[in-house]
């Protein structure tokens, strides 16, 4: 690995990981505030709940958990929280070796006497790290909504810690894809529309499969590889889907390394 | 003229991939409706409901055993894609010249800044316009099999005009945020979070009494499907409030855009 690259790479990143990670925390807090209310009249709230039309709730996830209980709700806002983490990581992982191309900044990089496979792995690992990073402040934030908002009410802390720990698995997975499609189109103008794509597409098939009760798209959305629901449900991750999105990980990471080893780079005229 | 036409072509590979996901999107949720549609068990379910109930909580909107509930739930995926699309139109075609560092020949042409924007203003809308009609059509493709009456057309055209409005304001709203930043990275950034944000608000607003007044921060709360149900038209004092917005993000984005220093 090349200390060079990955400090200049996790450098430019510096700001954007701010910027995310502090909303991302900011966010969680503050629409947790709401949660103390929504516990004290738990009998009135599911009752209208139960009101509200099923397919309705169903398209936000909420038919599943039980929000007046801490672990629903919480479960409730990770998906938000997922969606959040899954465009960052989808920005990064588009952009990661994309940029070069794009800023005239590839032949520069590559004529360094550092090998390709030293140069992707540089970046690679700076930006798990501005990820990780992200991770650690929305940890944080949610200690201090338990700590906060839970005002004493029984929760399991395994299942929550279980809920936290899934987030790595998952943006990794968002890199790893954007990285491999961004080697495999020709050349990526702009990162957002692909990021975009890649997090909003696999919300909405998420969703969708939530609130017509489909069991084979599952298999397609990392959102439904860590289901909340199911994850305060069964006190567990839902192992097959889990290793099925880990297997995709790897294989998207090894592609990038071969593309990228054989990547035809267009040289600045 | 010269380069409204060029940036229709620009967009037009754009505008495809966006029909296509659109057309997926309506394919599948229709095949999943089929398992729904008349189901017996649902519609007694609704009948066991008194009728003021079903008025007031917006049932009939999302019933998912006919086809004006189907497409009442679709319509937040759909206000959800519009949004997205436009956001991204509206930004990258101010944007895309810095990123590839066209601008400075696109600005010596003899043609006032003001002349350029309108052009690709216009680009824009006539995407998102047509990204409206691909839907209408699509979703009339889709539902024939199902025979929907006059009441699910007039409904599907409400729908597509709430969508035309949601994809103005997101629109005005990316022209105004390609033309106002400074670094053209930012603008996509910008327009992500604006999405995020206001569809999170959208979730949250219906959730307890004293956040209901996130709604007037929230396009995609204007046009609500199940208020379109139910009173058969789109809500005159957001349609007013949406104006507002369209205008004064356009006006400022040329007010903008004519005296800014440019990114190279």
């Amino acid at each position: 690995m090349s200390a060079t690259i990955y400090r200049h790479e996790f450098l430019a990143r510096i700001n954007s990981v701010l910027v995310w990670s502090v909303s991302a925390a900011a966010f969680l807090i503050l629409v947790f505030s709401i949660y103390p209310g929504f516990a004290d009249e738990a009998a009135m709230i599911n009752e209208i709940w139960a009101k509200f039309p099923p397919e309705l709730l169903a398209a936000f996830g909420m038919n599943k958990l039980n929000m007046t209980t801490v672990l629903g709700f919480y479960g409730f806002m990770l998906i938000f929280i997922q969606l959040f983490l899954a465009i960052q990581a989808g920005n990064y992982g588009f952009g990661l070796v994309s940029i070069e191309e794009n800023e005239l900044t590839a032949d520069f990089l590559l004529t360094k006497p550092v090998s390709r496979s030293q140069v992707l792995l540089s970046k690679l690992l700076a930006a798990l790290t501005s990820m990780f990073l992200t991770t650690l402040v929305v940890w944080a934030g949610t200690l201090v909504c338990m700590a906060l908002y839970a005002g004493g009410r029984e929760y399991d802390s395994s299942t929550l810690l279980l809920m936290m720990l899934s987030l790595p698995i998952f943006q990794i997975f968002f890199l790893g894809v954007g990285l491999v499609v961004s080697l495999l189109v020709k050349r990526v103008r702009s990162v957002t529309p692909y990021s975009l794509g890649l997090a909003f597409g696999s919300y909405v098939l998420a969703a969708f499969s939530g609130m017509l009760g489909d069991v084979k798209l599952e298999l397609i959305t990392p959102f439904k590889h860590f289901d909340p629901a199911y994850i305060v449900e069964h006190g567990a991750l839902n192992t097959p889907l889990v290793l099925l999105n880990l297997a995709v990980t790897l294989v998207a990471l090894a592609a990038c390394y071969i593309l990228y080893i054989r990547r035809d780079i267009p040289a600045v005229s | 003229m010269n380069i409204f036409l060029r940036e229709l072509k620009a967009n037009l590979k754009s505008l495809i991939i966006w029909s296509v996901i659109i057309f997926l999107l309506i394919t599948i949720g229709t095949a999943k409706f089929s398992a729904f549609a008349g189901d017996p068990e649902s519609l007694k379910l609704l009948d066991a409901v008194p009728e003021a109930m079903v008025e007031a909580l917006n049932l009939r909107a999302f019933n998912l055993t006919t086809v004006i509930g189907f497409y009442g739930i679709m319509f937040i995926y759909f206000g959800l894609m519009g949004a997205i699309a436009a956001a991204m139109w509206g930004t990258d075609i101010i944007s895309k010249e810095e990123r590839d560092r066209t601008v400075e020949f696109s600005l010596v042409l003899p043609v006032s800044r003001s002349r350029v924007i309108t052009a690709k203003a216009l680009a824009a809308l006539v995407n998102c316009a047509a990204f409206v009609l691909v839907t209408w059509v699509f979703s009339i493709i889709a539902v024939q099999t199902y025979t929907p009456d006059s009441s699910f057309y007039s409904f599907l055209a409400l729908e597509m005009q709430a969508m035309f409005f949601i994809e103005l304001i997101f629109l005005a709203l990316g022209l105004l945020l390609g033309c106002a930043m400074q670094q053209y990275k930012l603008s996509g950034s910008a327009a992500v979070g604006i999405i995020l944000v206001t569809y999170v608000m959208s979730v949250i607003s219906g959730m307890q009494k004293n956040l209901d007044f996130l709604k007037y921060f929230t396009p995609f709360k204007y046009f609500d499907a199940g208020a379109l149900f139910r009173d058969g038209a789109i809500d005159g004092a957001y349609l007013l409030l949406s104006a507002v917005i369209v205008v004064v993000c356009v006006a400022a984005a040329y007010w903008i855009y004519n005296k800014r220093d440019l990114y190279i």
